[in-house]
């Protein structure tokens, strides 16, 4: 079991443009499939995935007491109240970056890689010393990217320091994309950014304020099993790392059928 | 397989000055029944599709190209491409040049080309004591710099620097060129802001102390080479 462990990186580089909010969001998608997964948040000195889980208030025990061996992996998990197959490994707190080392993180993901299906590991924003941390304990990543230059950029830099590090396969999300934006070309294209990045799309996710809303209640938009555009997309993204062959929506198609927009005119004016 | 050493034949075409090549690789292959063969195109100016025909010449014969060898880049450039192994041959003609012998003494310190292949991503940065060819884009935010010509296989779309030691002679080509900034020895200027032509290869050089980019004309076409 501990072998086909799909251990997975989402980073991104640039800080802000949704690497927690698409762990959390596919922590849950892929358990809701029936796999076990755990999220690891690498991001020790800001750490806010339990947040976006709701699951700030369970946390007793952190990574950190797990690897001073004063409790027991099992006691750090935090089960998430909905969906049994989710686990969150909680970061410490910001005071373990003085000494945590590449070696500490291996030695949590492979305890975590005993008892699960996959380990999602959120990854801090930045090059340095966090992200090194996270990436020597990864197989394989998800650089997450919005259609923004700078964003862009940033993760061109990230997937050089993978490329480094022999993290493969490397795959790209690109998030808060905005189909009016490019359709007036007033955003960079999807083409734009694969262009330059040259990574296997694996998926899109539309600008959606389901999102924001959801973060602030702390429960990740897939829980709900609502059909809000990003709910959608992620879930496509959950199913293709499953696997599943679920063709990409093309933006140029979305938001101009009467159903989208009748479905955004619900979702802004009216309630 | 098992250690049994395959022989290996060479063959050398002769100059383009002398004879066709054609003519005189069948008659060559004619002579070789087995074995693998280590070919020196010499001074030949090969594309693509050249270097093709070449080896689907060879390939009826029966035998396969071990390596190429030639005193062309762009033929070093094209048989790459191809993927075969490659050796650039530096002739006398580069140190007589005299537009360049000023700076090829450092050049020729390191007489080899730099071969990289793989994109430049953001931050990266490929440095080069000679020439440089690159089989891969550059990145916006990447850099690649050469003693002499920086030769890329790809786009650049980050910073490119040839003759960091001065030469004035050394040019940057791409097959697409829409670079940030381009420095030529101790030149720099900002790229264009207008896109480039689709699948048109260009080339940026020094004319009269300014960078000029042009459509990337095949210099080995001219009759007189500069070096």
């Amino acid at each position: 079991m501990a072998i086909n462990t799909r251990i997975i990186l989402i980073c991104s580089g640039k800080g802000g443009v949704g690497k927690t909010t698409l762990t959390a969001n596919l922590g849950i998608a892929l358990a809701r499939q029936g796999v076990k997964t755990a999220v690891l948040d690498a991001d020790f000195g800001l750490r806010n995935l339990d947040l976006l889980l709701g699951l700030e208030n369970r946390i007793v025990y952190t990574a950190q007491e797990v690897l001073e061996e004063s409790c027991r992996l099992d006691q750090a998990l935090v089960k998430h109240k909905q969906e049994p197959n989710l686990s969150l490994l909680p970061a410490g707190n910001p005071r373990m970056l003085e000494w945590l080392k590449p070696d500490d993180m291996q030695r949590i993901v492979s305890m975590l890689s005993e008892q699960f299906d996959y380990v999602l590991i959120d990854c801090p924003a930045g090059v340095e010393d966090g992200f090194k941390n996270a990436v020597s304990a990864s197989k394989e990543a998800i650089v997450v990217t919005n259609p923004e230059v700078s964003a862009v950029r940033d993760a061109d830099r990230v997937i050089g320091l993978l490329n480094t590090h022999g993290v493969k396969p490397v795959q790209l999300v690109l998030n808060r994309v905005r189909p009016q934006m490019i359709a007036s070309q007033e955003m960079l294209s999807i083409d734009d950014v694969t262009d330059i990045l040259a990574l296997p799309l694996l998926g899109l996710v539309l600008e959606d304020e389901q999102v924001i809303i959801s973060t602030n209640r702390g429960e990740p938009l897939t829980l709900s099993g609502s059909n809000s555009p990003a709910a959608r997309c992620y879930t496509n993204i959950a199913r293709r790392m499953q696997g599943e062959e679920i063709p990409l929506i093309d933006p140029s198609k979305e938001g101009s059928g009467v159903g989208s927009k009748l479905r955004r005119l619900m979702q802004t004016k009216i309630f | 397989m098992q250690g049994m050493e395959v022989e290996t034949r060479f063959i050398t075409l002769p100059s383009r000055k002398k004879a066709d090549w054609r003519g005189y690789l069948s008659t060559k292959l004619n002579e070789i029944r087995s074995g693998q063969i280590d070919i020196n195109c010499q001074d030949w100016p090969f594309s693509c599709r050249d270097l093709k025909q070449l080896i689907s010449i060879i390939d009826r014969a029966g035998l396969k190209i071990s390596i190429i060898r030639s005193e062309i880049p762009e033929t070093i450039v094209s048989a790459a491409a191809l993927g075969h192994e490659t050796f650039l041959i530096l002739t006398k003609g580069h140190k007589e040049s005299p537009n360049r012998a000023l700076t090829d003494l450092r050049v020729n310190k390191d007489p080899n080309i730099l071969f990289h292949e793989g994109t430049l991503r953001s931050g990266e940065h490929l440095e080069a004591e000679g020439d440089v060819l690159l089989l891969g884009d550059v990145n916006p935010g990447a850099k690649i710099s050469a003693g002499g010509n920086v030769m890329i296989w790809g786009r650049l779309r980050g910073i490119a620097h040839a003759g960091k030691y001065g030469d004035q002679t050394a040019k940057i080509t791409a097959l697409e060129l829409r670079p940030l900034q381009l420095r030529i020895a101790n030149e720099v200027a900002r790229g264009p802001e207008e896109l480039p032509e689709p699948g048109l290869t260009e080339q940026a050089e020094l004319v009269s102390g300014k960078i000029v980019i042009q459509p990337a004309r095949s210099r080995l076409s001219s009759p007189k080479r500069p070096n």
